[in-house]
């Protein structure tokens, strides 16, 4: 499901400015190919992650930056393991 | 459903710290898409986050202890994880290959697989192409309309929103490279570089200029005409301004993100003129006042 962003805002359960310091972080990379900005299913659970680690976790937003990062690796080496398994 | 308690691993008598503490732990363990291959974990995941449902809201906390509701009253509903999309295969923004790079380059039987693997992918889905695109400091307060030239040969036109920042990344989805077979074209990731402007700076939503003003304008006051990235301006010089003295142009910054405008800071700077003008020196050396005027007396020791 696509939406834009008052819908994204009301699904992740966020507020504005939240947003916005996480899109300055990089932490969420919405589509913007429109004049708007779009966000997807992923988006919102990547929103809900990162609202775990913070708020549940305590993890402050370095640990937040360093955790995605290491969890994108992760998931770009499982895709990796997971095309050859299926191709091999 | 087994009594939560236990789940979390606690006391019937645990203080509400006590049960916080344990349930952060358990939650840090077991959360799913901290363990992106561990089907169980999810499970694991629910039965803490339930039991702390329970356990962690006082009020709910004393109506189970009391036999009111049971552990299962407090089930959550699905919820989708960031794992179940991550792993998936299409290409998305946050993918990140860095991980195996190394495997790719080097030169042995894994990266001959790799490689094996990539070209026996039929239908996948084209590659995300990264750009770099320069714009002026001036297009990233005012937004633009930019045609990004193509390494081969096409065009991409980019909207560039106002208030963009150096660093900035756009997505334009399905602008990438085309994918194989039934599998659809990447994204255009372009990361737009802000070039530096001789006049203007930028600090968050403000700008800074630096202004210069002749003499007369500084100690007569008068009205200048003023550069903002939005076009010039006409603003008031007070009388007696002086070099370093800051006006602040209401709205002339860059672009809010929640609506509205900073403000544009603009510090004044006396200049003398170019040639040394007779008329000036001659003024100046009959100037008693000026000459007994020491702007250094404040800051000597």
């Amino acid at each position: 499901m696509i939406m834009n962003k008052q819908e994204f805002l009301a699904r992740a359960d966020l507020q504005t400015q939240t947003l916005e310091l996480w899109l300055e972080q990089r932490w969420l990379i919405p589509d913007q190919t429109s004049d708007e900005m779009n966000f997807s299913d992923m988006d919102v659970a990547r929103a809900r992650l990162i609202r775990d680690l913070k708020t549940d976790f305590g993890v402050n937003d370095a640990g937040v930056d360093v955790i995605l990062h290491l969890l994108d690796q992760l998931h770009g080496l499982r895709r990796v393991l997971d095309r050859l398994h299926r191709d091999g | 459903m087994t009594n939560p308690y236990e789940i979390l691993g606690v006391a019937p008598t645990a203080s509400s710290d006590d049960i916080q503490k344990a349930y952060r732990k358990l939650a840090k363990k077991w959360h799913p898409d901290l363990n992106p291959g561990d089907k169980a974990a999810e499970e694991k995941f629910k039965e803490v986050a339930g039991a702390y449902d329970l356990l962690g809201d006082a009020e709910k906390r004393k109506r189970f202890d009391n036999g009111e509701i049971d552990a299962t009253g407090a089930e959550r509903p699905q919820h989708q994880f960031y794992r179940d999309f991550a792993t998936s295969d299409h290409a998305h923004p946050y993918t990140n290959d860095s991980g195996f790079a190394d495997f790719v380059d080097a030169d042995d039987a894994l990266a001959e697989l790799l490689r094996r693997s990539e070209r026996a992918r039929a239908n996948r889905r084209g590659q995300d192409l990264h750009y770099r695109l320069p714009i002026s400091f001036v297009e990233s307060i005012a937004g633009a309309h930019k045609r990004l030239t193509l390494p081969d040969g096409g065009s991409l036109d980019v909207t560039i929103p106002p208030g963009l920042e150096d660093g900035q990344i756009l997505r334009l989805r399905g602008k990438g490279a085309a994918g194989a077979g039934t599998g659809g074209p990447g994204d255009a990731l372009i990361e737009v570089e802000v070039l530096p402007d001789r006049r203007f700076t930028r600090d968050g939503d403000n700008i800074s200029l630096e202004l210069p003003i002749s003499l007369s304008e500084a100690v007569l006051g008068g009205r200048i005409r003023v550069p903002t990235p939005s076009g010039d301006v006409t603003m008031t010089v007070p009388k007696g301004s002086n070099t370093g003295t800051t006006m602040r142009l209401k709205g002339k910054g860059a672009p809010r993100r929640g609506g509205g405008h900073g403000d544009q800071f603009v510090k004044l700077k006396v200049v003398l003129p170019k040639s040394p003008d007779s008329d000036l020196e001659a003024f100046v050396s009959n100037w008693d006042k000026g000459k007994t005027f020491n702007p250094r007396e404040d800051s000597a020791s």
